[in-house]
């Protein structure tokens, strides 16, 4: 982008996001479901996206100290409110994978000094590694904790010979001072679409894949592209009733308004039908648009 | 024998298209000058002067008849351009493909290192002209699709866009910048689509399509 195209252009360019019908004439919207019903947190995800982006294993000490670089954690939960003597249940654990969820309305976008993070045409948030400064200001504003800085040189140490030959070279490897995240392999997306325009079509559904979803051996994580209502994931937005544009999905109204018994019994109102809903993003009060959609664990308690 | 190496270069040549003459628009490119000297376009970032194991004589093999050269096609020994992100120096045993036929020049010495690799089964080891930072990801594959296959351009324009009339050097030397201001350059202006249609567009523009 030049000086000029953003001077010229400034009013198109500092549009709000995300609007209605945002990505209709957009040939790609990258999006996510996540199913935590079939999620069995067994890191499978992690793995893959350690091998496949150059993570470099920071070892135990600085994962203690809170400097684990994995743009794809599983997190943990145990049931609330339940007592228990153990400092952790013989069972029960709830999981939930987190990375980047690629907001529409990205609070890191907006406070990055040199713009080094920003939109993409496919509704991705990117970060450019050769621009970023390292002020984490990024880091600082995300809600959802999943930008990591790189705070030693890793590229000296994480891969000892001849460890540094599994790289991808595809993906830059990091070196001090730069903030990185979950890209959704936008190196895969970006070969796909090159394929694609090659063959003067469009990426197909289930043509391209992230690592994470690759290898989840329960298929809990599904990618695709919303922008192509008959891929698999945008059916799974649209069954769920999630809007990329809404702050509130259908399933959480059904905490808010109780159906009256007349209702209820005639099968009108939308209440009855979101106690069957699953699909939420996480934090959406917030406002940040997320593209990812978690579907709601269904089992409950111990298995 | 020296009837048969010309069939085999007529054949070599045939098989790479380049049997009708191709016109080549002059402007789209600039002669190198010499090494290491000012480019056209105001840039002078060229990096380090390369010397190759061989000085191999991209004149004589690319450039034009007129000047003692066989316009062979550049995608016949950098053919994975046109299929791969990376346009790949050829293998060895693709100069020997024709190399072995070519009794006439076997002697000379630039000729008899060649042959002095084969026989002891070592590649060469060429040395990067074009060589880019590693956080850019630039994909031959897609400009060459574009330029030559659906623009009909030849090869030696279109190449010669970022690479210069290689076809007029002997050792390929840079004489375009390749910084990321002179990619842009190109990417935002409106270019025609194809060879036919009127519609125009522009590359991507996104700094994700080079650098993730």
């Amino acid at each position: 982008m030049s000086l000029d195209n953003l001077i010229s252009n400034w009013s198109k360019l500092r549009v709000r996001r995300p609007q209605v019908d945002q990505y209709k004439d957009s040939p790609y919207k990258w999006a996510m479901v996540i199913d935590l019903d079939s999620c069995t947190g067994c890191n499978a995800c992690t793995t893959a996206c350690y091998a496949e982006n150059n993570l470099p294993v920071v070892g135990k000490k600085r994962f203690l100290e809170g400097q684990a670089m994995h743009w794809l954690r599983i997190e943990r939960y145990w049931g609330e409110g339940e007592e228990s003597t153990q400092e952790f249940p013989e069972q029960g654990a709830a999981f939930l994978p987190m990375m980047c969820q690629q907001c529409e309305s990205a609070p890191c976008e907006i406070v990055c000094p040199v713009g080094a993070t920003h939109h993409t045409p496919d509704g991705l948030n990117s970060q450019v590694y050769n621009r970023c400064i390292g002020s984490r200001y990024c880091s600082a504003n995300c809600p959802y904790k999943v930008r990591y800085f790189n705070w030693y040189n890793y590229p000296e140490s994480a891969w000892p010979s001849p460890l540094e030959l599994q790289l991808s070279p595809d993906v830059t490897v990091r070196s001090k001072g730069v903030m990185e995240k979950c890209t959704f392999c936008v190196q895969r997306l970006t070969e796909a679409k090159s394929k694609a325009r090659t063959e003067k079509r469009n990426v197909q559904d289930g043509e391209v894949v992230t690592a994470c979803a690759q290898a989840c051996p329960t298929s809990a994580i599904h990618f695709g592209n919303i922008a192509d209502s008959s891929s698999t994931v945008a059916k799974m937005w649209k069954a769920q009733q999630v809007e990329l544009s809404a702050d509130k999905q259908k399933k959480d109204m059904k905490h808010e308004k109780m159906p009256a018994a007349s209702e209820v019994a005639s099968g009108v109102g939308a209440s009855v039908e979101a106690e069957k809903l699953r699909g939420y993003r996480v934090f959406e009060e917030l406002r940040t648009y997320p593209s990812v959609v978690y579907l709601e664990r269904i089992r409950s308690g111990e298995v | 024998m020296k009837t048969f190496s010309r069939i085999v270069l007529c054949l070599a040549a045939t098989l790479a298209g380049v049997s009708a003459a191709p016109v080549v628009s002059a402007d789209a490119f600039v002669q190198g000058g010499p090494i290491g000297s000012q480019t056209s376009d105001g840039y002078n970032a060229l990096g380090p002067v390369v010397t190759q194991p061989i000085e191999f004589p991209h004149n004589r093999h690319a450039g034009t008849r007129a000047n003692g050269g066989m316009e062979i096609d550049c995608l016949y020994c950098h053919t994975y351009a046109r299929r791969s992100a990376v346009s790949g120096i050829p293998r060895l045993s693709k100069c020997i493909g024709c190399h072995n036929m070519i009794e006439s020049v076997k002697e000379k010495p630039r000729i008899k290192t060649l042959l002095a690799y084969w026989d002891r089964r070592e590649a060469i080891p060429w040395k990067k002209v074009h060589d880019l930072p590693d956080f850019v990801r630039f994909n031959h594959e897609r400009h060459i699709q574009r330029f030559i296959f659906d623009q009909g351009r030849p090869s030696r324009e279109a190449c010669g866009y970022c690479h210069g009339d290689v076809a007029s050097m002997t050792t390929a030397r840079r004489v375009k910048a390749i910084s990321m201001g002179w990619c842009v350059s190109c990417h935002e202006k409106e270019h025609r689509i194809d060879a036919v249609s009127f519609k125009t567009g522009h590359g991507p523009n996104d700094c994700w399509q080079c650098h993730h």
